[in-house]
Formats: C-alpha cells, sequence, structure tokens
C-alpha cells in the first residue's frame, strides 16, 4: 500500500490544475499586450474563456461522412496533454505524481501523437479545406519534430539524463552551462520551434485568411463543443512548450518545491512568462510574416543549428 | 587558459559557421560578399585572441593581415564588380531547406569520417587545450566545397572558394601557426586569385552543364 | 653565393626576361633568351645534386629542362598561332603571363621548403587562368572557370596536409624533411593521403580530374601544350617530394591504377581530339606516378624517361592539333578527313606524336612504360599490372585508332598552305621523343 505523501498530492493537483485552468489566461495576456503595442485598446484577458464558453454553449455539427476519430479526437487530444502536463516541470521543480509515465523523449513523443490525433481527425472530415490544411502541417512537421527530439538529445547530452527534472536541477545550479554553445543553440533551435509550433507572426498569422493559415484550416470542420476543446488543447499545448522553453532552456532558476514555498511558483511564473510574451512581441511587432514556402526554410534552419551543434558539442567534449 | 580559451574560442568559431550557413542560404550576392568579410573579420578576432593567450606577435599580425587582405581587398575587388544599379543581383531558385539538410548531410558525413579516422592521430593537445575545436575548421572546409558545388553563379564559387582558405588558416590557427612567410603568399595568392575570378564574373555569372564539355 | 645558386635563379628570371625581351624591338630577342634559359638548365646538370635555398636533384633537374624546352617551344608557336587571331587579353599581357606561368612553375619545382612549394602552384593556377580565356568564347570561360574553381578547391585541401607536415616534423624545409627519415605516423599518413587528393587534382587523379579534358580542349593550342606537358608533371613532382616523406605505396598506385582506368575508358568514346589527348595527358601523368611511387631504380628512372618523352610528344600532338584547328575549324574527329593529303607535314606530326604519347616502341614513352611496368612486376603487383596491361593497350588503341582515321580515312581537302614554324615546331616536338627513345637503347647497349 502507497502512503499517500500529501504534499507532492497537492503539488500535483495544483499543477494540473494551474496548467489546465490558466493556459488560456496567458493567450489572452498576450493578446491584450500585443493590442497595447498596436495602440489599440484590445480584448480583455479572460476573452479566451469567453470564448471558450461562448462556444461550449453553441450546438455542434458534424460533417457528412466523418467518423467516430472526427467526434473523439479533440477528447484523446485532451487527454494527451494533460498527461504532458503532470511529466514535465512546467510548474513545480521536483517530480509529482505521474512524473515516472515518461521522461523527456517520451514527452516529446507524446506530443507527436497529440498532433497525430488531431491530423487522422482533421482528414477524417472529408473536407478540402482541412486536407489542405493537413498537407501543410504534414510537410513542415518532418523538420519540426527532428529538431525537437534533437534539441532533447542536445539537453541529455549536457545533464547526462533524459529527465526533465534533473535536467532543470542542473541548470540552475550549474550557471555556467547555460552559457555552452550546445545550450545556447538548442535554446535557439527550441525557440524558433516554438514559434512554429504555437503559430506566431513570422511562420503564420491566427485568423482565417487562406493563404497563411496552417493550424486554422486543420479545425476547420469543428464547431461548438468539439471547437472549444480543440482551442484549449491548443492553449494547453502553448503553455506546455513555453514553459519548456523557461525551465529547462531560457531561465531555469526561481522554482521551488517542498510545503509552502511551491505556492511560491505561481507568481514566479507569471513572471517568466510576462518575460517570453515580452520577447514573442517583439518578435511579432517587428518581422513580416514570412511567404508559406519559406516556413520550410525556417525549420531547415533550426534543424541545422540544433543538429549541428549537439554533434559539435559531442565531439568537443 | 584552456577554459577561457573555449568560453572565448567556442562561440566565435560557431557565428563563423553561422556566416557560413548564412551564405549558403543567401541568394542575393552583396549580402553574401558581406558574409565574407564578418566572417574574415571573426577569424581576425580569433587569431587576436590566440594572440593574447600565447603572447605569440605572429598571430597578431596574422590578424591584421585577414583583416587588411581578406577584410577589406577582397571585399573591394568583389565589390567592384557589381554595379551602382544591380545591388538587386542574385541567383534563382535557392531553397534554403535543401540546401541546408543537404549540406547538413554532408558536412557531418564528411567531418565525423575525417575525424574518426584522422585525428585520432594528433594525440598531443593543440595549443588551445581541446583538439576537437579542430571540428570547426574542417566544418567550416567542408561547407564551403559545397558552397562551391551547389551553387551556379561565380560569385557564390567565389566566397565558397574563399571560405575554404578560411578554414586553412582557422585550422592552422587552431593547431600551430605556420610560419608567417607562408602565411602571407599563401594571402596574397588567394587575393590574385580573386582578382583573375573578377575578370571571369564579368564574362560569366552563371554556370550551367555545356554539351561541348561532357565526357 | 655559389653558382649554382644563381643558375638556379637564372632559371626563374630568365622568362621573365624573355617577357622583356619581347617588349623590346630587338626581333626574336624574347626566343634567344627562352632558349639560353634551356641552355642554363641543361648546363645546370654540373652542379646537382643541390640543397640549400633550392633543391635540386636529379629528378628535379629533369623537369626543369622540361619546363624551359617546352616554355620555349610554347614561346615560338604562339607567336603563329595568334598571328590571324586577335588575343583577347593582349599580346603584352599574354606573353607576361605566359611568363609568369613558366616562373612560377620553376618555382615550385626549384625551392626548398614545402609551403613555398604550395604557394607556387597556386601561383600557376592563377597565372595560366586568363591564358585559357584568349579565345574568350562561351565554352572557354566555362571551362577556366571550371579550372580555376576545381583546381583551386582541391590545392586548398592540399594545404591541410601541409599543416599536417609541419605539425608532425616542426619544419616545412624540404631537404631537411626528407633528410630526418621521419617514422610514419598515422598523422603523417593522413598529410600525405590528402596531398594525393589535393594536388592529385591537378595532376589528373581520378575522380578529382574533370578540370582537365575541359580546360585543355578548350585552351589556345600552345597553352595545352604546357598544361599538359609541364603544369601536370610540375604538380606530380610536388606530389611526389610529399609521398617521399612516407611513402605510401599502396594507396598511390592503387589510385593512380584507377586513374588509368578511367582515363582510357573515357578514351574510349571521345569525339574531339583535344579532349582525346587530354585524356591520354590523364593517363600518362597516372603511369608516370606509378613509377615515382614504386621508385628505385627502375620506376623512378621510367617515370622520368616517361615524362620526359610524353612531355614532348604531348606538345607535338597539340600543336599539330592546333594546326588542324586553324586550317579546318573542326574540333570533333568525325569532321576530318584524309589529312594527308590536305596538311602532309602536321599530319605526319600528328601521327608521330599519337604514337610518342601512347608509347609505342622505339618512343622514349615505350621504355618509360616498360621500366614501369618491370618495376611492378619486380615488387610483385601483378594485379595492377595485369590491369594495367590491358588498360593501356586500349587506350592505345583508342587514340590511335581515331588518328589515323583523321590522317588516312576519306579524300581530303585540296592541299592547304601550311605554316613552316607551327608545322616545323609539331614536327620537331613529336620527333624528339623518338630521338629520346633511340638513345635510351644505344646507351643500353653500351653500357652492356
Amino acid at each position: 500500500m502507497v502512503r499517500i505523501d500529501y504534499v507532492t498530492f497537492t503539488e500535483t493537483l495544483l499543477q494540473y490544475f494551474f496548467v489546465v485552468g490558466l493556459s488560456p489566461l496567458f493567450a489572452g495576456i498576450f493578446h491584450r499586450a500585443k493590442s497595447m503595442v498596436e495602440s489599440r485598446k484590445g480584448p480583455s484577458i479572460f476573452q479566451p474563456y469567453y470564448d471558450l464558453a461562448k462556444l461550449f454553449k453553441k450546438e455542434t455539427l458534424k460533417p457528412a461522412g466523418s467518423g467516430i476519430i472526427f467526434i473523439y479526437a479533440p477528447y484523446v487530444g485532451f487527454g494527451i496533454y494533460s498527461l504532458i502536463s503532470l511529466i514535465i516541470p512546467v510548474l513545480i521543480p521536483v517530480p509529482i505524481y505521474f512524473t515516472a509515465s515518461a521522461d523527456f523523449l517520451g514527452g516529446a513523443i507524446l506530443f507527436s501523437l497529440a498532433a497525430f490525433v488531431k491530423v487522422a481527425a482533421a482528414m477524417g472530415s472529408n473536407s478540402n479545406f482541412s486536407a489542405l490544411g493537413v498537407s501543410r502541417m504534414l510537410s513542415f512537421n518532418f523538420l519540426s519534430e527532428g529538431t525537437l527530439i534533437t534539441v532533447f538529445f542536445a539537453v541529455s547530452l549536457i545533464t547526462g539524463t533524459n529527465n526533465p527534472y534533473t535536467t532543470n536541477l542542473f541548470l540552475a545550479s550549474n550557471p555556467l552551462q547555460n552559457i555552452s554553445i550546445v545550450h545556447i543553440f538548442s535554446t535557439l533551435a527550441f525557440f524558433m520551434l516554438f514559434l512554429y509550433e504555437t503559430g506566431r507572426i513570422p511562420l503564420e498569422s491566427a485568423g482565417l485568411q487562406e493563404l497563411g493559415m496552417i493550424d486554422e484550416a486543420v479545425n476547420y470542420e469543428y464547431s461548438g463543443k468539439l471547437l472549444a476543446i480543440n482551442k484549449w488543447n491548443s492553449y494547453i499545448k502553448q503553455y506546455l512548450l513555453g514553459s519548456v522553453l523557461l525551465n529547462v532552456f531560457l531561465v531555469p532558476w526561481g522554482l521551488n518545491a517542498g510545503s509552502p514555498w511551491f505556492l511560491l511558483d505561481v507568481p514566479m511564473m507569471f513572471a517568466k512568462w510576462l518575460l517570453l510574451i515580452g520577447i514573442v512581441l517583439i518578435i511579432e511587432t517587428t518581422l513580416a510574416k514570412l511567404r508559406l514556402f519559406r516556413v520550410l526554410d525556417y525549420l531547415a534552419t533550426a534543424f541545422t543549428f540544433s543538429i549541428l551543434f549537439l554533434i559539435f558539442t559531442e565531439v568537443i567534449a | 587558459m584552456s577554459a577561457f580559451g573555449e568560453v572565448l574560442l567556442l562561440p566565435l568559431s560557431s557565428l563563423i559557421l553561422i556566416t557560413a550557413f548564412y551564405m549558403q542560404g543567401q541568394e542575393f550576392i552583396r549580402p553574401m560578399i558581406r558574409g565574407q568579410l564578418v566572417q574574415s573579420i571573426l577569424l581576425a578576432a580569433i587569431s587576436l585572441i590566440m594572440g593574447f593567450i600565447t603572447g605569440d606577435y605572429d598571430f597578431i599580425i596574422l590578424a591584421v593581415l585577414i583583416v587588411v587582405l581578406r577584410g577589406f581587398l577582397i571585399t573591394y575587388f568583389l565589390e567592384r564588380g557589381i554595379r551602382k544599379d544591380q545591388s538587386h543581383l542574385h541567383e534563382r531558385q535557392v531553397s534554403v531547406a535543401y540546401l541546408f539538410i543537404i549540406s547538413l548531410v554532408f558536412v557531418l558525413t564528411a567531418v565525423l569520417i575525417v575525424y574518426s579516422v584522422v585525428f585520432s592521430g594528433i594525440r598531443t593537445e593543440s595549443i588551445t587545450g581541446n583538439r576537437g575545436i579542430l571540428v570547426f575548421p574542417l566544418a567550416l572546409f567542408f561547407q564551403g566545397l559545397f558552397l562551391i558545388a551547389s551553387r551556379r553563379t561565380t560569385y557564390a564559387q567565389i566566397m565558397g572558394y574563399i571560405e575554404e582558405e578560411n578554414a586553412i588558416v582557422l585550422f592552422a590557427v587552431f593547431l600551430l601557426p605556420i610560419p608567417l612567410l607562408i602565411e602571407a603568399s599563401v594571402f596574397l595568392d588567394v587575393l590574385a586569385l580573386v582578382v583573375i575570378s573578377s575578370v571571369v564574373v564579368v564574362e560569366k555569372f552563371t554556370h550551367e552543364r555545356v554539351e561541348e564539355l561532357r565526357g | 653565393m655559389s653558382t649554382a645558386f644563381i643558375l638556379v635563379f637564372l632559371t626563374m628570371l630568365l622568362p621573365l626576361l624573355s617577357y622583356l625581351g619581347s617588349l623590346s624591338r630587338v626581333p626574336r630577342l624574347d626566343n634567344a633568351i627562352s632558349l639560353s634559359n634551356v641552355a642554363i638548365a641543361l648546363f645546370l646538370y654540373e652542379f646537382i645534386p643541390l640543397s640549400g635555398t633550392f633543391y635540386v636533384d636529379f629528378t628535379t633537374w629533369v623537369f626543369i629542362l622540361m619546363v624551359t624546352s617546352i616554355h620555349l617551344l610554347s614561346q615560338v608557336y604562339s607567336k603563329s598561332y595568334f598571328r590571324k587571331q586577335e588575343i583577347w587579353i593582349g599580346e603584352n599581357l599574354f606573353n607576361l603571363l605566359l611568363a609568369l606561368f613558366t616562373t612560377s612553375m620553376l618555382f615550385s619545382l626549384e625551392i626548398n621548403n614545402i609551403g613555398l612549394m604550395w604557394v607556387g602552384i597556386e601561383a600557376t593556377t592563377i597565372s595560366s587562368a586568363l591564358l585559357l580565356m584568349t579565345e574568350k568564347t562561351e565554352t572557354s570561360a566555362e571551362a577556366t572557370w571550371r579550372y580555376i574553381v576545381i583546381v583551386s578547391a582541391g590545392v586548398t585541401f592540399a594545404f591541410f596536409s601541409i599543416i599536417l607536415i609541419y605539425y608532425s616534423t616542426g619544419t616545412l624545409e624540404l631537404s631537411s624533411v626528407l633528410a630526418m627519415k621521419v617514422v610514419p605516423s598515422l598523422t603523417l599518413n593522413v598529410a600525405v593521403a590528402i596531398a594525393l587528393i589535393g594536388f592529385g587534382t591537378k595532376v589528373g587523379v581520378f575522380p578529382v580530374h574533370t578540370w582537365l579534358p575541359d580546360a585543355h580542349s578548350e585552351a589556345p593550342s600552345p597553352i595545352s601544350a604546357m598544361f599538359s606537358g609541364v603544369l601536370l608533371p610540375t604538380a606530380l613532382y610536388v606530389l611526389y617530394r610529399i609521398y617521399e616523406i612516407d611513402p605510401m605505396r599502396n594507396l598511390f598506385v592503387w589510385a593512380a591504377v584507377v586513374s588509368v582506368i578511367a582515363a582510357s575508358l573515357f578514351l574510349g568514346y571521345q569525339t574531339r581530339y583535344k579532349r582525346m589527348f587530354a585524356y591520354s595527358t590523364m593517363e600518362n601523368m597516372n603511369l608516370a606516378l606509378i613509377g615515382l611511387a614504386i621508385g628505385g631504380e627502375y620506376g623512378l628512372f621510367g617515370a622520368l624517361l616517361l615524362l620526359l618523352s610524353h612531355s614532348f610528344g604531348k606538345a607535338g600532338a597539340f600543336y599539330s592539333s592546333g594546326s588542324i584547328l586553324r586550317y579546318t575549324g573542326a574540333k570533333k574527329i568525325g569532321e576530318i578527313q584524309g589529312l594527308w593529303k590536305s596538311m602532309p607535314v602536321t599530319s605526319s606530326a600528328l601521327l608521330m606524336s599519337s604514337f610518342a604519347v601512347t608509347g609505342t616502341p622505339p618512343f622514349g614513352t615505350f621504355f618509360g612504360e616498360f621500366l614501369i611496368f618491370y618495376s611492378l612486376f619486380s615488387i610483385h603487383y601483378y594485379a595492377q599490372l595485369i590491369l594495367l596491361l590491358f588498360f593501356v593497350m586500349a587506350a592505345f588503341i583508342s587514340v590511335n585508332y581515331n588518328v589515323t582515321r583523321m590522317v588516312f580515312h576519306g579524300e581530303g581537302e585540296k592541299k592547304v598552305e601550311e605554316d613552316s614554324v607551327m608545322s616545323g615546331l609539331a614536327l620537331l616536338s613529336s620527333a624528339i621523343p623518338l630521338l629520346i627513345g633511340v638513345i635510351y637503347v644505344v646507351m643500353s647497349i653500351v653500357a652492356l
């Protein structure tokens, strides 16, 4: 009989509900901040919640001929992201329950699985528009997935382990490692990847323009409750990737464990996210959107850097 | 010294490689020439740092030579060939993603083969205290070779050649400095070759297959 | 300063003086100076071996003799060749570059420093690049560019080898590196292997030979003769010197055998005669490389005999090709018929030089090849020997079949007025290998 450790139990609950509950908020903050930079008043920071609430109330339409995957995919996706949010250090810097389910690589594979389910569902909707989005997404993803895995390899090279918590601890306690070239370049590559995966401006402009849309096209046939869940999934995914970027690559410091200090992690994560939002804002407002086929060049650059410096560091060390 | 060397030299060497990839992916000619300029100046900086670390004046003279001959004269001769109204001069259909991936495969395979076969022989440590750093000049060399092979404009191919020469200098700086007289003659040779090439540039801007020159 | 130093220095200086002579009003002063350079080169024999600033032994001497003689021949020939044709870069610049080209070749041969040898080889590329483009056609510009890019990329690679030699021996002075008798280490092995690829680009080792046929076929004939006759041997000499530091015999012999096979296969389907001769050069260079790599009494002497005879023979081949190109305007073998009627002197020179470069007895090349084969046999490299015999025979048939077809097949046009200097020089150059062969036979009999 396993004795329940109440501190860990609370940490687990806190992390899960923080990720699932507050991830739309960060998207809202981002949109608000962007409007302010563009001299607009902008929506409230709670707008994503209003959107979700509205969509949950609406009728769900199912395209003719779409199968069972189409209906269940958003739920499966939600489940996968829930699991990921428990196994990587996105709030609490020590292992919590479920952490042992997978390591860094496992996390990466779960991300891929979620993407696969989404693609399968979009293809099941029998819509040309979704098929367009899927073909775009897949022709880019072969590079982004490669980069993701390479970056995680690079991290495990530095620390000698595939455990994200050990990595976080190691980087926080060895500041010099943060300026080793493999760390710098894997951070760069992961940041480029983050921009792509969350559909930020040099790659994709969120909105319903056919020319540049990737992710929106995949979601095109969804409506009502299913669309709401899909959108929520995207928020969670954005939060998860951003937090990995922050806690493992950019600023590994400042997280606490143990009662009651873990409560301090909540404002800490807010502070870190404000930093990230600031950086992304600068990029979004200064760069122009790339033409669609240039996205491939962008991802190839990220991939090249990550793999080149990964291997060089292995040789130099 | 080795820690100090690594902290400064590794990022600089990495930046040199990044300029190499920048030139590989750049389709406009003028920015490519600027990329070459930046690469040469980074090279001079590395030579200067090595000079301070080892206290050998040859490195410092070498740095000055690089800046003057590589940085300024070669850039001058290359840019002279481009008229004022030709600042848009570029090569068509440079596919960055394709080139990067192929280049990556080529460079890594070559470097790993060379490295595993060849440099297991260099037992003693190089001046920088870490013989692994020789990977950078090797990668730069093969990247230059790939630049020559993959692009069709005369300019891009000259750039690839200069990149190779930079790789040689970097290699010599990291392994051991060769006599300055020879180094200087090498620089003059390269300069002369660039001058000769700038004549060819005027005659032939791109290079395709020629039926008469087959087999 | 010893007499020998001054003599060696003079050999490098005289090509430049002959350029100055071409500027003066005195007729044929430049040719006289070049001729005296040949005489000095011959006279240098009294002072070998010589080591100091310059390093000249018997091997070097043979190469110096080749360079000065072919320079003289090409200088005289180019006067007539360009009489009716404008030189794009101007006659003065052409003469200056030709002089610099010769000087840089002599410099790479004579200097006693591996690093400066490299510089000299690079300088030959620079000085000869524009010589290739004298006719300024689209194809010649392309060939020039390929020459510049491929050769300089390869030679740059060879600089790794120089650095590694310096790293493992601590000096670049050739005589002291050779005297050191260094124990072969992995680093040295790598250095020599890199030199094979790097300098091999200029020698014409498969698969880095690709610039060679383009450059030879597009260059004006006197320049093709210089390329084939002396530039490639000069690069071969530098490669040989580096090889001597750490002989990796198996690698070199196999690389050369593969190159001979490749050249012989390429020879099989050539449709342009200058390209055909270019591949024949590649074959001969690699045969000589085998000889040099095996060394010893037979190998080394055979290689030198082959190179010396080949340089004159190939010069004759390109000189007669130049005349044919001038009078027929045709570049393809199939377009030329019945030369023996229209151009009797040139066609006999062509026939003789083609026999010379393919190693027909009693030309000097035959004895050179024979000695190389014998040396292969003596160190029990049977597989290589059998392959070589087969493919050298194939190359012999390809070249001579094409040449005899050009000379004897079909009815020729009406007889043309041959330029006496051009055809005479072609005949002279192709006769010299025969003379060398005869001298060799006579001397062997006397020695018996």
